[in-house]
């Protein structure tokens, strides 16, 4: 059965805000990211760190630096604990399979580490799709 | 008591094309010369686990190398540097690591080198089979196309980090934490460089339509690669060492783009039989 969207931005807004390799380094990563998953889409936004708000009904016009974008199945292959080969992180699926990187990729690379670490908490989450 | 390694560290000075470089490598073993090339925008820690590795020191004479502008190994000392853009050719790459392996006077060393180091392997067994032994060209291909990126020394981003969480994916997530948090730390340390190596890797290195000419009776050719390797993908080195007379292809299970660094006792099993096959064929 597969987890409602706004149960999943509890768990994941926890789940992020306790990571402690995102604590370890949390000041300035402050920005606002949109998860497409095909037929759920979530609005991040993060402050310093910490979860903000976790939008989870995005409207035509709701702001965002940067978006990932893939189906439903391939988010499904994210949040497997032990991912198969190619669907283990953003470049992987990005270079062979159907990830698109979209918007101010810049913000994404000045937020890189974090980001990375946070985007791998879908392991231990799941995803709503 | 303390714990010494018997890993030494040395610095050895080599001219390649008029600039000077003074070379730092490590090293422990006997026997025959195992010669080790870290991946681009990192250093030779990447080979911790191989120089300490026993029952491979025992037989073979592991040298792991900094090349010039990473880790230990400054940019040319006779040459103001900063005055151009960084971008390694195949060219100056093969006669830097002639000149070191003449200036330590190696005997038909096995030459053993990962991703641009993987490269560089496969361009040595074309232009240099008579220089060494054999070699293993990990995580490598024929061409390695798209990942010649400005993102990596971007003024705008934490180039550091930038390319050490971008290449964080190209580990596999069985190999340990503390592996990957080691390899994620190297790849910190290097960023500046990283660019100017992968115009080697991504533009420059392009052997396609010239695999036939490699003659592994004098140079064997055994390539190694990691099943969670997105940039050079098992099939892609596959598909490079089919083409390769006599070329030898071993896929490694559930390990990445730094099998060396992120998980050396899982790397260890496909060398030893990568060695093991050498010993055969020379």
């Amino acid at each position: 059965m597969v987890m409602g969207v706004r149960d999943w931005a509890i768990r994941f807004g926890e789940t992020s805000d306790r990571d402690q390799t995102i604590g370890a380094m949390a000041r300035y990563y402050t920005c606002t990211f949109l998860w497409d998953m095909g037929t759920q889409k979530v609005i991040v936004e993060m402050v310093d760190g910490k979860v903000y708000r976790i939008n989870t009904d995005p409207q035509p016009l709701d702001a965002y630096d940067f978006a990932l974008r893939a189906s439903p199945a391939t988010w499904r292959e994210f949040a497997k604990p032990i991912p198969d080969p190619m669907y283990h992180g953003i470049w992987a699926a990005s270079f062979r399979r159907d990830l698109k990187i979209e918007g101010n990729i810049l913000v994404m690379m000045q937020n890189l580490r974090n980001f990375t670490v946070q985007f791998e908490l879908l392991r231990k989450v799941g995803v709503p799709v | 008591m303390a714990k010494h390694s018997p890993v030494i560290g040395r610095y050895v000075t080599i001219d390649v094309d008029g600039y000077e470089y003074k070379v730092f490598y490590l090293r422990n073993g006997q026997g025959i010369p195992l010669v080790c090339q870290h991946t681009a925008g990192c250093h030779n820690h990447q080979w911790r686990g191989l120089l300490e590795d026993e029952e491979i020191t025992k037989h073979y004479d592991v040298i792991a190398y900094d090349l010039a502008r990473h880790g230990k190994s400054d940019p040319p000392l006779n040459k103001e540097w900063w005055k151009e853009e960084y971008r390694l050719t195949a060219s100056h790459y093969m006669n830097f690591i002639v000149a070191l392996c003449d200036a330590l006077e190696l005997d038909k060393p096995i030459f053993m080198g990962s991703s641009f180091g993987g490269n560089v392997a496969l361009q040595l067994a074309l232009h240099h089979p008579d220089r060494f032994r054999a070699v293993i060209p990990v995580e490598a291909a024929e061409h390695a196309p798209g990942f010649f990126l400005d993102w990596w020394r971007h003024p705008h981003a934490n180039a550091a980090q930038v390319c050490a969480s971008g290449v964080w994916d190209l580990m596999a997530p069985q190999s340990p934490d503390m592996d990957r948090w080691l390899t994620w730390h190297y790849y910190t340390q290097g960023s500046e460089v990283f660019k100017g190596d992968l115009f080697f890797y991504s533009i420059d290195h392009d052997l396609r339509g010239k695999l036939g000419n490699i003659d592994t009776r004098k140079c064997p050719v055994i390539m190694m690669t990691g099943t969670y390797d997105y940039l050079t993908p098992p099939e892609a080195t596959e598909n490079t060492a089919r083409q390769i007379p006599g070329g030898i292809y071993i896929e490694m299970e559930d390990i990445g783009h730094f099998p060396m660094s992120e998980n050396y006792p899982l790397f260890a099993v496909y060398l030893k039989e990568a060695l093991r096959i050498i010993e055969t064929r020379t």
